[in-house]
């Protein structure tokens, strides 16, 4: 998956979807990077005005037919060097059929309109949680490892998918440059995913006699890392991770919230039983991210993007304190 | 097939030699008293482990046995064989009767130190642990990326001192077959919760504190159980598989393994010692791929620790099933001994040997019989299972 042709300096960088939490975070840095000239932002919404006089914006609506032609054109109209792909959701939304749209045929539009555009960077966030949490894993995950996903939920799957299809493009075409960040789970003030909204809560449901390994990102790393992706030559997908881990039940007691124990048996029972009466949608899958470790290594992104995080799992985790 | 001796064992009452499995249940006679002392005669062919009738064994033997092997019932010596290893000064034993006064001094000093405050301390620390309690509450200290909590442990010293010193009276020989980097070391495997794992860690930890921290790897079933598997991760285990070992070794670190498995903790106690087979050889092959030595080790009085009587079926837990011993979670205080092998000759095998079956499982069985035969020259100088 790794580019073959090493391009030069980004100057003219485009982002999908900067009205998102990544985009929020990676805008700013683009605006203060001296290196890059301007920047386009495509999506539903323009993101807040500032004065740099760098950003410009265009309507783009990547659940219709044509955005793809739309794409092509800005793309090569403003002669992009690097695209940021960060229209893609960060959780699980109501409808499953336009999420399917946006993020499964949507990246499919976008491959397409980089291909035509020969645009020669291509960036898109993913997410350490695709490797799945099993009993059968080994205890630190290269980029390497299988993505297993969550069979039971859309979401997840539907990632992988994107995935696939990222990694069979960056090995069709050589000359685009294709960098997926897998995130470990974002934590910080400004954002909001189903991991921040897990552990805002007063009381967080865990499975009794489990307290798996989990990394969190610091929200301030996580768009230092989306930055450093714009140079440098190596490819492929990169664990984006917090220092070091912390057992669940104590990344959310740093959280400022409480774990409430439950029997794994009645977890189960329960979330069948308000599954079933429509109160929530959680797939019982997702309690594997209870159970077991999803520990990913950061090595990669140490050497091949020179990113090392400023915080560890625990201040990222108390990062949301109060929030 | 004859199977090994265990020494004096009070399981097994009269039945040291056990020639089959199902035999060693009978009792022959329960007798508490102390058996009048006979000298036992020179032995020629002392300390051969493979022959279990020239060796001691408990305090009263099943005459049919003893008849069969063509010895006279007695309470035999230990070897005299100086070549063989023997923790205490073979032969030179005092009788049983001061040896149970020792074993009584022995027994309320570690009753003296179980009530210290410090070790009552850590044992409800553990207790919390294993309980899902949040390991480290306002603690600054992080896990390690594989999940050991030094903090933890560090808190649980005088629990683990109690236990090593006092408790099991762990005795260690060979340490120095341990190479000064990275090394696999195979065990056998025992107990309704495995506890070797630790006890041999921290065995090597004792023994040799400047090697780097030895981690062991236990089979997956442990982690898939509720409180056991994320208590042991805390204390340094990690799931068995060749990612995880080749991981570990690459930091230079020895790394425990037990080739029998999920097979040597199920199995019930009169199985004790019977070594399972060897799975399929993963550890030869990681040996042959990367080079590093292989060194077998013996554990005696984990068996006895936690002795698994019994299995209640738990399938709504998700469980196969829940381990009955004796005292519950309580191990028994078994006299723990451990015996460090020579490396096991590869025979100037490289990396591709190891998609080579027959050599794999060759160097396979001769780590198992290995393991056995030192066992089986352990057992045979153990007197008592609780004294040693």
């Amino acid at each position: 998956m790794a580019g073959v042709t090493n391009p030069g300096p980004p100057r003219r960088v485009a982002l999908t979807g900067p009205t998102g939490s990544l985009g929020a975070l990676l805008l700013p840095r683009l605006i203060a990077d001296e290196g890059v000239e301007s920047v386009l932002t495509l999506g539903l919404r323009a993101p807040p005005p500032e004065n740099s006089g760098k950003v410009s914006f265009q309507t783009l609506d990547l659940s219709r037919p044509d955005a793809e032609g739309t794409l092509t054109a800005a793309l090569t109209d403003g002669k992009i060097d690097a695209l940021f792909h960060l229209a893609l959701l960060l959780g699980p939304i109501h409808d499953p059929a336009l999420a399917h749209e946006l993020e499964v045929v949507g990246t499919l539009q976008v491959l397409s309109a980089v291909s035509r555009a020969q645009v020669a960077r291509l960036i898109l966030p993913s997410f350490t949680m695709l490797y799945g949490a099993r009993g059968e894993k080994p205890a630190v995950l290269p980029e390497t490892a299988t993505l297993h996903g969550c069979p039971a939920s859309r979401f997840v799957t539907d990632r992988v998918r994107v995935e696939q299809e990222v990694a069979l493009f960056a090995e069709r075409h050589p000359g685009t440059l294709v960098r997926v960040l897998r995130f470990a789970p974002v934590l910080g003030r400004t954002v909001d995913n189903p991991a921040t909204r897990l552990l805002r809560r007063a009381v967080v449901p865990t499975l009794l006699g489990f307290d798996p390994l989990w990394q969190c990102l610091h929200e301030e790393d996580a768009g230092a890392a989306l930055h450093l992706a714009l140079r440098g030559a190596k490819g492929g997908p990169f664990n984006i991770v917090g220092r070091g881990t912390l057992p669940l039940s104590a990344v959310i007691h740093e959280a400022g919230s409480q774990s409430l124990p439950l029997p794994t048996p009645l977890a189960r029972a329960a979330l069948r039983a308000l599954n079933g009466l429509g109160v929530t949608s959680v797939p019982l899958n997702l309690l594997d991210y209870f159970r077991y470790s999803w520990v990913a290594d950061g090595e990669k992104a140490r050497q091949g993007l020179g990113f090392t995080p400023r915080y560890n799992t625990r201040e990222a985790a108390a990062s949301i304190r109060g929030s | 097939m004859v199977k090994s001796v265990l020494g004096n064992d009070p399981f097994v009452r009269g039945a040291a030699l056990r020639t089959e499995v199902g035999q060693s249940a009978p009792v022959t006679s329960l007798t508490s008293q102390p058996v009048k002392l006979q000298k036992a005669p020179p032995q020629a062919s002392s300390g051969h482990a493979q022959d279990p009738s020239t060796t001691s064994g408990g305090l009263m033997r099943r005459p049919a046995t003893a008849k069969k092997s063509g010895v006279t019932p007695l309470r035999a010596m230990p070897p005299l064989d100086p070549k063989k290893p023997s923790a205490s000064g073979a032969g030179m034993r005092p009788p049983l009767p001061l040896h149970s006064r020792e074993a009584f001094r022995v027994a309320l000093k570690a009753i003296r130190s179980a009530f210290d405050r410090e070790t009552l301390r850590a044992v409800g620390l553990a207790m919390g642990t294993l309980l899902h309690a949040p390991n480290s509450r306002g603690g600054k200290a992080l896990p390690d990326i594989y999940g050991m909590d030094s903090e933890l442990l560090a808190r649980l010293a005088p629990l683990r001192e109690f236990l090593y010193a006092h408790y099991w009276r762990v005795s260690v020989e060979g340490a120095a077959h341990l190479p000064s980097g990275p090394a696999l070391i195979v065990a056998n495997h025992a107990g309704a919760v495995p506890l070797d794992g630790p006890v041999l860690a921290e065995a090597i930890h004792r023994e040799r504190p400047e090697l780097t921290a030895a981690r062991w790897l236990l089979e997956d079933q442990v982690f898939h159980a509720p409180f056991l598997g994320t208590f042991f991760n805390r204390l340094g285990a990690l799931r068995a598989c060749p990612e995880n070992a080749a991981r570990l070794l690459g930091e230079g670190r020895p790394v425990l393994v037990f080739p029998e498995g999920i097979q040597a903790i199920s199995k019930p106690f009169r199985d004790r010692y019977q070594l399972k087979r060897f799975g399929r050889g993963g550890f030869v092959k990681i040996a042959l791929r990367t080079g590093v030595p292989v060194i077998p080790a013996a554990i005696l009085g984990s068996e006895e620790s936690l002795p698994l009587v019994g299995r209640m079926p738990l399938a709504a837990l998700g469980l196969p099933y829940f381990p009955l011993t004796p005292l519950g979670p309580l191990p028994l205080p078994s006299k723990w001994s451990i015996r460090f092998g020579a490396p096991l000759d590869l025979g100037g095998r490289g990396g591709e040997a190891a998609d080579d079956i027959a050599a794999v499982q060759e160097l396979t069985e001769a780590t198992r019989q290995s393991i056995e035969s030192m066992l089986q020259s352990m057992a045979h100088s153990r007197r008592s299972v609780f004294a040693g």
